[in-house]
């Protein structure tokens, strides 16, 4: 049999306009999203490269100004300046976002409103604030005096960003998931290919292999076993792509992964199997068609537009159970960012009924022996 | 060796086969000849247990056929009206894979596909793929996807379609090499010049019946038709043509843009009666044509019309 699976095999793979749906087409789809989104999204978690606030310091009292450069190279980038004059001519310019005076009482002049400038106040009034603490504790407690410097340096970040598995934030990441669960259902191109050539009624070649003494199931299954493979291979190049390539994080748990991809494998095919084994149309038409099975179930899992899928929620969840897209880009969000491994598993099990369901009706389809008509 | 009683298949309210029965020997080259639509290949189609029928019985090689019959499956080679081939394999992979279908063991399976591309010398081509192929080298690839394996009973549905004449010829001497070595085959076609060169014998099917069968011989013993004579460039009026029709033998004359065809029944000196009859009226007449019946003949008095209508 090993023939018959190296056969099919390269039959598949050299099944070029095929084989650009099912690999080529995904992987253009997750460049143009990278440039799309992946770069936005980066940005807007704050994972791209932090400018520090530049600013000029005029005097020079020690306390305020070992506060300030304490802070140098982290959230400020302090420039020389040889005098005020100099300083003010800075800000104007736009190079500096602020002046500190650390003079007796430390003041700020900022050129405008924004960002950088709220920094550089709430960095004064933190200043400000734990300067006042200190010199009352001085005054009414000077036997604290030792503790609360120390208290005020240890400085602790009580609230992280993080996901609820730890995973990842970026945004964009959903948009690839939503990718990779099309990727997986055009995996149906491959199916029903494989099943117009299964068909006695509909191709010379599917007659052809209608009449050798070979049990027609092995040869479905065999070609099931194939295109899964192959297929399997597609997700796994798309994944490493976005991954290692694109860099989007996809998560860290790869037995998940390749579980979730192995799944998504197998729908798609089944799908196809099934979509092509029932209907009795052109294979032109059936490969349009292959089109609209894939790309409608992607969209409404947020493949063009990200917060389809919750609308479709919150109005008719029901669909989003049942649309195979939605629930694998619900099983990769669960696997990458929720950490959620209930709703991990009830993905999952969703998948294995689809893809029995799918199965079953591509049998039924397929293993037809004898026509109405030819 | 195959046997199909009363077979009929309906599509609806149309008959496709009605009341077929055909009887096979083994060592024949069996033609089964009919215009189009006329159910050659739904009987094919039948008898490879491809296709539901509403009636009838059909056994092959003693057996029952069955779509789970692979017992009888395993010793036919099907060549189908349309070329079968994967697109995206070689010519050489193409054979081994059909082969492979009925022969696993791989050192027999690589003699007998070398054997299959030698037969239908596509030695040149064992590279190629289908699409490099012109249409009579696909036609022989066809046809070695479907023998390769040595079978008893070869079934080619209508292989020289759109062939070249030098293709065809190659294709016709493959068929009769093919049967010198054992195999029994079921030829169809509409090409009935085909049919009465390789074919031992025929049957006639038109509107899914058996007209007649037998070999060339009996079946144009069948007729009426003995000779045709043909003359061309004569001057015939009403009056000429009813005396003609009444001389022996003669039993249909048609007279179409000067040229006169006689139809007679077999008899002695058909030919010279007629000219002396000419010779005797005074009428003058261009060349002379004297054709002993075709199986064309035979197919327009059985149906009443030309094969290829």
């Amino acid at each position: 049999m090993l023939f018959l699976f190296k056969y099919r095999f390269l039959q598949t793979v050299r099944d070029l306009p095929i084989m650009f749906w099912a690999l080529a087409f995904p992987l253009i789809l997750a460049t143009l999203f990278y440039f799309s989104f992946g770069r936005a999204g980066l940005s807007a978690t704050g994972e791209s490269k932090w400018e520090a606030v530049k600013v000029c310091v005029i005097d020079h009292s020690p306390a305020f100004s070992s506060f300030l450069q304490s802070m140098d190279g982290d959230a400020l980038n302090i420039l020389p300046s040889a005098s005020e004059k100099e300083a003010l001519q800075m800000l104007d310019e736009g190079t500096i976002a602020g002046i500190y005076y650390a003079g007796e009482t430390p003041s700020l002049t900022v050129g405008r409103n924004g960002l950088n400038e709220s920094i550089l106040t709430t960095m004064l009034d933190t200043y400000n604030q734990n300067a006042a603490i200190l010199k009352k504790i001085a005054e009414t407690h000077p036997e604290n005096l030792p503790a609360a410097i120390q208290s005020s340096q240890d400085y602790r970040q009580l609230v992280y960003e993080t996901t609820l598995g730890g995973e990842t934030l970026d945004p964009s990441v959903q948009y690839f998931f939503a990718l990779i669960a099309y990727a997986c259902l055009s995996g149906a191109f491959l199916g029903v290919r494989a099943s117009f050539d299964s068909q006695a009624n509909l191709t010379a070649l599917g007659a052809r292999r209608s009449v050798t003494p070979t049990h027609k199931l092995t040869l479905i299954l065999i070609d099931m076993l194939v295109l899964v493979t192959i297929h399997f291979a597609n997700i796994m190049i798309l994944t490493i792509y976005i991954g290692n390539v694109l860099g989007i994080s996809l998560g860290t748990d790869y037995t998940s992964l390749l579980l979730v991809n192995f799944m998504g494998s197998l729908i798609g095919i089944t799908m196809g199997l099934a979509f092509g084994s029932l209907t009795k149309l052109s294979l032109n038409i059936k490969m349009s068609l292959t089109v609209v099975i894939t790309l409608l179930p992607s969209f409404l899992a947020g493949l063009m537009f990200a917060n389809m899928k919750n609308i479709i929620e919150q109005h008719v969840p029901f669909i989003n159970r049942i649309n195979p897209a939605a629930v694998l880009s619900d099983a990769y969000y669960c696997m990458g960012v929720y950490q959620d491994m209930d709703r991990f598993v009830r993905c999952i099990v969703t998948l294995v009924i689809m893809s029995i369901l799918f199965l079953t009706a591509a049998f039924l389809g397929i293993r037809r022996e004898r026509y109405d008509s030819i | 060796m195959i046997h199909i009683e009363n077979l009929v298949k309906r599509y609806g309210s149309f008959v496709a086969l009605d009341h077929l029965n055909l009887q096979i020997q083994e060592g024949e080259i069996f033609g089964l000849l009919g215009p189009n639509g006329s159910g050659k290949t739904t009987a094919i189609c039948c008898l490879l247990a491809l296709l539901k029928y509403d009636k009838g019985q059909i056994t092959i090689f003693g057996k029952e056929m069955q779509p789970d019959r692979y017992d009888i499956k395993k010793d036919i080679g099907v060549v189908m009206q349309n070329v079968a081939v994967f697109e995206q394999m070689s010519v050489w992979e193409n054979i081994d894979y059909f082969c492979g279908l009925y022969v696993k063991d791989k050192a027999k399976r690589r003699e007998l596909v070398e054997e299959a591309i030698r037969f239908t010398d596509l030695e040149e081509y064992r590279k190629a793929r289908p699409k490099k192929l012109s249409g009579g080298l696909l036609r022989r690839l066809n046809i070695a996807c479907g023998i390769a394996h040595k079978p008893r009973l070869i079934i080619l549905d209508e292989p020289t379609v759109a062939v070249d004449p030098q293709s065809r010829n190659k294709i016709l001497e493959g068929i009769q090499e093919l049967n010198r070595q054992g195999s029994t085959i079921i030829y169809t076609s509409h090409y009935m010049e085909e049919v009465e060169q390789i074919c031992s014998r025929i049957a006639i099917i038109d509107h899914g019946r058996v007209l007649a069968t037998g070999t060339t011989e009996e079946l144009k013993n069948m007729i009426k038709t003995g000779e045709t004579i043909t003359i061309e460039a004569v001057a015939a009026d009403e009056h000429l043509l009813e005396k003609l029709q009444t001389l022996p033998h003669v039993f249909d004359i048609s007279y179409e843009k000067q040229v006169l065809k006689i139809r007679l029944s077999s008899g002695r000196h058909n030919l010279v009666r007629i000219l002396n009859f000419l010779t005797e009226q005074d009428i003058s007449f261009g060349r002379v044509f004297s054709e002993l019946p075709t199986l064309n003949d035979v197919f327009l008095e059985i149906t009443g019309k030309k094969l290829r209508d």
